[in-house]
């Protein structure tokens, strides 16, 4: 039973892409591992892993901005359309009734309305957006190091766009003590 | 690293500034008593509350924010601490500006007159709220509220300049929520008695809500403007991030501020019970329907959508021109409020409009620079001072 539940999340989730070989290099505190990030120049597609957020990690790293608030934005223009449809459909196409006397087509009854779908729109399409982004949902991850999401920091690389011996030579004269192969 | 946050800023108050500030002051007396020469009486009065609100609700707001700032025990804003309190430093100079207010109560609200109140069953059912002893009583308490909590926020602020302890903050702490708790009931009432009771047969209970909204947001892009200013003079401890952080929170109550006007408007607008309707009738009539419409197309809209990208809140000349449209609007949405209920017909702002604006703008400023001129224009021994220098936004 186990098992086929365990395939069937395997078959729903994005796992079928065979993890890529990186060379990693281990931190044990935050400012050693910033000044490597920082002075790590010559590794191509240098990346981090770390348990928290790093302040300045993504100028270091060179990692651009997000593209999710942009989903955020088109989603919220749709939910705002999509709000406007729904009450204009409902309240004076479909079945058209006098409210308090007002006209069929009252926009400022219909703003709650809108807004809400905005609202709603945009957050579930961000929150897709992510998991989409982000390979979720994941069953079995390959795990580098299982202190990464507790108190140690990584930066790693792909091994098809270096080699190896000189990225190893940049890690060493750096002083990084733990430098690893794996998949991830 | 002590020597660097022992080396104090001092803003020299520069002679421009000072100069202009006091030939506004001075232009703004002389509009008061050239005001005197004048026949109406009510416009004269109308003109001289406008930016008596307007210029209140600015240091109110920044008041409040700085309040916000201890209770939350926000790390960032550290640095912009003093900015906050210059904006205050109005507040004391206020009281004196409260004397013509006063006198002017009398062509501007109906309920100061026994006479008037007595034939309207209306007025006299809330004679109990509004009459003139109690106003006058309910002014004295507010202004010594919120005086007694400047004067405590400035002097222990400074105490913790000179050593630097952790019982400063802790009192600041203590202090600030006793004063958000006097302040939204303080501003709430103030609200009512400057601003609802105009038109004393009208009322809405989201109103002081609303006039929040407008001061917290001005106060704001005051605020930023000072940040602007202020971002070269302090060697490198305030920077773009803590605008980037000010363009957000102008951002989140520029929406906000929408949000309530709606709020107050859907509800009249839906239930349409005569004696709520009469506020916004005479605002959804020519011309001061235009006014309403450019409320919410540059009060709301315009800030709104040019605030969203990350950029704009990083620009000096973008994020300054978006806080001076929200500053003038400020001023338009409370001749908005005002006007309307004084003279219905006629859309009119002359020459007195003008030099009373002046008059209370050259005090706002002379306040702000005289305060920079006698504290440190950053906090020296605050333990959070590294890490407010420190702040950086993630994209």
């Amino acid at each position: 039973m186990r098992e086929r539940m365990k395939n069937i999340l395997h078959i729903l989730s994005r796992d079928s892409a065979p993890p890529k070989e990186v060379i990693v290099a281990f931190f044990e505190d935050e400012s050693s591992f910033l000044k490597a990030a920082r002075e790590a120049k010559g590794i191509k597609d240098l990346d981090a892993i770390t348990p928290y957020p790093v302040h300045g990690l993504e100028q270091i790293l060179n990692i651009k901005r997000s593209w999710i608030p942009w989903v955020t934005f088109i989603f919220g223009l749709i939910g705002l359309s999509a709000g406007l449809a729904l009450t204009y459909y409902t309240s004076v196409v479909s079945w058209p009734l006098i409210i308090g006397g007002k006209p069929f087509f009252s926009l400022p009854a219909f703003i709650p309305v809108m807004f809400e779908c905005t609202v709603l729109f945009s957050a579930l399409a961000s929150v897709a957006a992510l998991f989409y982004a982000c390979d979720l949902p994941r069953v079995n991850p390959p795990i580098l190091d299982k202190d990464l999401t507790s108190h140690k920091f990584a930066l790693y690389c792909p091994a098809e766009q270096n080699s190896e011996t000189e990225v190893r030579q940049i890690f060493e004269q750096l002083g990084v003590e733990k430098v690893l192969t794996g998949s991830f | 690293m002590m020597s660097k946050n022992e080396e104090s800023i001092n803003i020299k108050q520069s002679p421009f500034i000072r100069k202009l500030s006091i030939v506004f002051m001075f232009l703004g007396v002389l509009t008061l008593l050239g005001s005197f020469l004048l026949e109406d009486s009510q416009k004269t009065a109308a003109s001289y509350l406008v930016p008596f609100v307007y210029f209140l609700f600015l240091s109110l707001g920044a008041l409040f924010f700085l309040s916000v700032q201890y209770v939350t025990g926000a790390v960032w804003s550290v640095n912009l601490r003093r900015m906050m309190e210059s904006m205050t430093a109005y507040l004391p100079l206020s009281v004196l500006l409260l004397v013509p207010l006063v006198y002017y109560g009398q062509y501007l609200y109906e309920w100061f007159h026994p006479s008037h109140v007595e034939n309207d069953p209306i007025l006299m059912g809330k004679t109990a709220y509004l009459n003139v002893p109690f106003f006058l009583i309910r002014l004295a308490v507010f202004f010594a509220g919120w005086l007694f909590f400047y004067k405590k926020f400035i002097k222990l602020s400074h105490s913790q300049d000179k050593d630097g302890q952790l019982q400063w903050m802790e009192k600041l702490t203590r202090y600030s929520v006793g004063f958000l708790l006097f302040f939204a009931l303080s501003f709430s009432f103030l609200s009512v008695d400057l601003l609802m009771s105009l038109d004393a047969h009208w009322f809405s209970t989201i109103f002081g809500v609303y006039t929040f909204a407008g001061a917290f947001q001005s106060a704001l892009a005051g605020m930023i403007l000072l940040t602007i200013y202020m971002i070269p003079r302090s060697k490198g401890r305030i920077t773009k991030d803590h605008l980037h952080d000010l363009g957000k929170f102008l951002m989140g109550i520029t929406l906000f501020w929408a949000y309530i006007a709606f709020s107050q408007y859907m509800l009249i607008w839906y239930a349409n019970l005569p004696e709520e309707t009469t506020f916004f009738i005479p605002r959804s009539k020519e011309p001061w329907m235009w006014v309403s419409i450019a409320l919410i197309v540059f009060k709301f809209a315009v800030p709104f959508i040019c605030l969203l990208p990350r950029w704009v809140k990083r620009n000096y000349v973008a994020v300054s021109v978006m806080s001076i449209l929200i500053l003038i609007m400020q001023y338009v949405d409370i001749y908005w409020l005002v006007y309307p209920s004084v003279s219905e017909e006629v859309l009119r702002w002359d020459l007195l409009d003008l030099g009373f604006f002046i008059g209370f703008l050259g005090l706002f400023l002379y306040s702000i620079f005289k305060f920079f001129s006698k504290y440190p224009a950053l906090p020296l021994k605050d333990p959070m001072e590294q890490k407010s220098t420190d702040h950086h936004v993630t994209y």
